[in-house]
């Protein structure tokens, strides 16, 4: 046997859902006052890791079946035709890949938890094989139960470990998503009905159901259905507001997966889902879809510039990233897709440093009021300049991570709306001014206090380097994250140029 | 009766001999471990006979059917009283109360709900439910030193007692319109018209009103909050899972029976389930008692029920089944969580009592979670796959409206359900520590939680049960 072959034998996306679930298992029973849970956390992170790289190193080379890079199908529950299939292609690569990475950062920063620390793993962990299953489900079933399972220990994450008003904002966090997620339910239902009732197969794998012939009212209700869901996680303005309090109550490895991963999955909802299944309401859709995504790089640009607590201000800057996402899916050409999805991982590790390193300064400052913070740049220069850096990285200066996904929304906005595109432009003016006002008033000025402050330890340049050369690479040489795009691109744009 | 209508009968007959030998015994001999035990043993016996035997005849005296469907049910409350013996033996201990009346009045209580499960006749659903109501009347109050039980009997005996007089009172006009007891035919004497088929309506009304009673629909439900409270915790167990379960078992039997005369009575339980998930949700939200949250809990769930009955579908009636039997795994593991952590009349009531335990007792903690969480409709347990299917059913049966109201009441529902996972888990303090439960206890709690999450993960195994037994 080939070394291919027996590679293609290894059922790899399961792996990627069961080794967490196992590992977050093998937390629960350890001692649950010891801190042996963390070391299991981090080896099971790192292999999650290693097989994503493979992955991404192998695609291509493995046959690749049916169009997926890979695909795995099981029978399951037969009565109502639901069947446990995972597939991959480019845009899950990437987005398997980014999960993968972020969560072995969110582990290392949480490496001191003190509290119940077997549970916090283990609900980590949990966390990591429901997102890795929404990126891979294309039963709709499926996808409906990691998409609902990845929100218990993003609630319990908030709840127990999160700061003052944890409580409230977790409740806000399950209330808010489960408020989408259960009108998806109906909705999934009623096209599973209309769909067996067309061709008499009852399924709900998601090739299929995309071929049902629909009314336009009720591709436009369906649509609706769907499209509450992945608008709350996204979060398109006007469904947005739990997201602030989520993240600046969660814990620093609550909001590294909330901003890097679970943002992600709304827009990914929306390409793999929602618009695959409802061609016809996506095109009407587009300008609502543009005009909501326009109003949130305004609004949230426009919020973050008020904020003083600098969590909450990069929380607002989310949001505003991911109506850049938006409008550039929105614009429904080839090249601001490409932009779109390559803004996906690239927004996940620069604000996900950002909140990692807000993080490391509230451990050493105890605040994360711009108003007490000032002059840091003399005290901690090295956690300064890696702060600078993924600023700069985050406003989408050129040569770093953002500015490679950004410019090619634009461009490709600019093909088909060109006045979308000059307004977005203009967010992208307010992205430089809230986070160079930032800036000036963290990193320079004159110091809050004599306190001295200690510069970067090595388990924190462990972390943050890894994050700072994937920024200056994708904004240097984003090409091999955006070879697997392009296919799928064309798939999905029904081969618009 | 002949000699093998006694035998097609014997499931029943184990659990009600078992039950009287019992009874005598406890006259003499009070060690409760060992009355427990063996009622513990009576059950299981039942329960596998229940599941092996094959009935040389199909009905019995015309009350009761000896199907796969009556069997079931029969197996499945015998397992119930099963877990809620085993949940009882340390109140009996504490609370002194006679182990011989108690053990062999939740057998009577499980061989009256398998009765009730079977019947094919309105002689038998009377019967059935009178016999586990008298059961329950006694052990409601069982507990004689607290005032709240006493309450919580008074109550239920007298509404309970309106009940009845609904119920003979709606069998009699039915029988003076349809001619008959028998079940098909009673329905279908409905259909053809005369002066009194008005009447016989009326008499269906009424025995929905005494339904509406035992499984507590809005507007019948006012006692099931302070019963729940009052009531010794397995006993509510027992009358949460079994007499509930049983009714909506026998409601189920009857829509199966195939009764067109039912689509007369569509739009009045369409506004029952309507109004029965909507105010029992709305009302859950403000409780603070553990006990009366479960109770409003349950008042939703039985007008989930409900929707899946109203399509009148294949589909209907077997997602129907199904989510009885996952609610009550899920609402009997609950109360064996509440009941492991009491000691004496010292239980963790209201959520305040509530704070912090999560983290004191992990392990119930973290069951009690699941278990909420099943009963909200969360995957991967079987919770979700109730839900998923009721509303498949209700989609399918052009009830969309109400599937969308059932969504709206769910949501509701996971306000309150999260409200106790949030005192339990996310308080500042730490509790102080309670009971640690015994081992019996422990057993109760992993049984129901082992099986919501199989039948969460592999729904397929209870769904072909269910569908060879509804055929």
């Amino acid at each position: 046997m080939t070394l291919s072959a027996f590679l293609a034998q290894i059922p790899w996306l399961s792996l990627l859902i069961i080794l967490p679930l196992t590992g977050a298992l093998l937390c629960m029973l350890c001692d649950p006052r010891e801190r042996t849970s963390r070391w299991l956390a981090l080896v099971t992170t790192h292999l999650i890791l290693a097989i994503a790289i493979g992955l991404f190193l192998l695609q291509g080379q493995v046959s690749p079946e049916n169009g997926w890079l890979w695909y795995e199908d099981a029978a399951w529950i037969e009565r109502f035709g639901i069947r446990f299939t995972l597939a991959m292609d480019g845009i899950s690569l990437l987005l398997v890949l980014l999960t993968a990475f972020l969560q072995t950062v969110a582990v290392l920063m949480s490496w001191q938890t003190e509290r119940h620390p077997s549970m916090f793993f283990a609900l980590v962990l949990l966390l990591e094989a429901g997102i890795m299953g929404i990126f891979l489900a294309v039963d709709l079933v499926l996808f409906y139960m990691f998409w609902e399972i990845m929100i218990i220990p993003m609630f319990f994450l908030i709840g127990i470990w999160g700061h003052a008003r944890r409580r409230y904002a977790a409740l806000k966090f399950f209330l808010y998503t489960l408020a989408g997620s259960l009108t998806m339910l109906i909705a999934l239902i009623a096209l599973y009905l209309l769909h067996g009732e067309q061709t008499g197969s009852y399924t709900f794998a998601l090739a299929e159901l995309a071929q049902t012939q629909l009314t336009a009212g009720q591709e436009f209700w369906l649509f609706l259905g769907f499209m509450a869901a992945f608008a709350v996680k996204t979060p398109l303005v006007p469904f947005h507001t739990w997201l602030p309090d989520a993240h600046t109550e969660a814990p620093i490895a609550g909001t590294i997966d909330l901003t890097g991963l679970l943002l992600k999955t709304g827009v990914y909802g929306m390409i793999r889902v929602a618009f695959p299944l409802f061609p016809a309401a996506t095109r009407d859709a587009l300008p609502v879809l543009a005009f909501l995504a326009l109003v949130g790089i305004f609004h949230a640009a426009w919020s973050a510039y008020r904020q003083d607590d600098v969590k909450r201000l990069f929380a607002y800057a989310s949001i505003s990233h991911l109506g850049l996402v938006v409008l550039g899916l929105a614009a429904w050409q080839t090249t601001a897709w490409t932009g779109s999805l390559l803004l996906l991982p690239a927004h996940g590790i620069t604000t996900g440093g950002l909140f990692v390193i807000i993080a490391m300064i509230r451990r050493r400052t105890d605040t994360r009021s711009m108003r007490e913070l000032g002059g840091l740049w003399g005290k901690a220069p090295n956690l300064s300049a890696m702060f600078l850096l993924f600023a700069l990285a985050s406003l989408g200066l050129p040569g770093l991570a953002n500015f490679a996904g950004e410019i090619l929304v634009l461009l490709g906005t600019f093909q088909t709306q060109p006045v979308w595109a000059c307004l977005a432009f203009l967010g992208v003016v307010f992205a430089a001014a809230y986070m160079l006002r930032m800036v000036q008033n963290t990193l320079w000025g004159p110091p809050a206090d004599d306190r001295e402050i200690a510069d970067l330890t090595p388990r924190e340049w462990l972390i943050l380097l890894p994050m700072a050369i994937l920024t200056v690479w994708l904004g240097l040489y984003p090409a091999p994250f955006l070879a697997p795009l392009q296919e799928p691109v064309q798939l999905l744009l029904g081969g618009m140029p | 009766m002949s000699g093998l209508e006694l035998i097609a009968l014997t499931p029943v007959l184990i659990l009600a001999l078992g039950a009287t030998v019992l009874l005598m015994t406890g006259a003499w001999f009070r060690q409760p471990t060992p009355l427990v035990a063996a009622g513990v043993i009576v059950a299981l016996a039942a329960a596998v006979t229940a599941l092996v035997l094959v009935p040389p005849v199909p009905e019995v005296g015309g009350l009761f059917a000896t199907n796969a469907y009556g069997r079931f049910f029969t197996a499945l409350w015998a397992w119930i009283a099963l877990l809620v013996l085993l949940l009882s033996e340390r109140y009996i201990r504490e609370h002194l109360l006679p182990p011989g009346e108690y053990v062999s009045l939740v057998l009577f209580a499980a061989a009256g709900m398998s009765l009730l499960s079977s019947a094919t006749s309105l002689i038998g659903i009377f019967l059935g439910l009178e016999a586990f109501t008298l059961a329950l009347y006694i052990l409601i109050a069982s507990n004689r030193r607290s005032d709240l039980a006493a309450e919580a009997g008074l109550k239920y005996l007298v509404l309970g007692a309106v009940a009845t007089g609904f119920l003979a009172f709606g069998i009699a006009l039915i029988y003076a319109g349809s001619g008959s007891f028998h079940l098909p035919e009673a329905l279908q004497g409905l259909q053809t018209t005369g002066t009194l088929r008005p009447w016989g309506l009326l008499g269906w009304g009424m025995l929905l009103v005494a339904i509406g009673f035992k499984i507590s629909l809005v507007p019948f439900h006012f006692w099931t909050p302070d019963v729940y409270q009052g009531a010794p915790t397995p006993v509510v167990g027992l009358l949460a899972t079994g007499s509930k379960g049983a009714v909506v078992a026998a409601l189920i039997g009857l829509f199966a029976s195939g009764a067109s005369g039912w689509q007369e009575m569509t739009s009045l339980l369409w506004m029952l389930s309507a109004l029965t998930m909507l105010a029992g949700a709305l009302c859950a939200l403000v409780q603070t008692d553990i006990k009366r949250l479960l109770a409003y809990s349950s008042v939703v769930h039985m007008g989930t029920v409900l929707i899946g009955l109203i399509g009148q579908t294949k589909d209907g009636l077997a997602a129907a089944t199904f989510y009885t039997v996952v609610y009550a795994l899920a609402s009997l593991g609950c109360f064996a969580v509440i009941a492991s952590l009491a000691q004496g009349d010292d239980e963790p009531a209201t959520i305040e009592q509530w704070r912090g335990l999560g983290f004191r007792h992990p392990l119930r903690g973290g069951v009690l979670a699941v278990l909420l969480l099943s009963l909200a409709g969360m995957p991967p347990t079987a919770g979700f796959m109730a839900k998923l299917s009721i509303f498949h059913a209700a989609i399918q049966a052009d009830l969309v409206g109400l599937a969308l109201i059932g969504i709206l009441a769910s949501l509701i529902s996971f306000a309150f359900y999260l409200k106790v996972i949030i005192a339990m888990f996310m308080a500042d303090e730490t509790a102080a520590p309670r009971h640690p439960g015994t081992q019996s206890e422990h057993l109760v709690l992993m049984v129901c939680t082992a099986a919501v999450l199989l039948f969460g993960v592999l729904p397929g195994l209870l769904f072909d049960l269910i569908g060879s037994i509804l055929s």
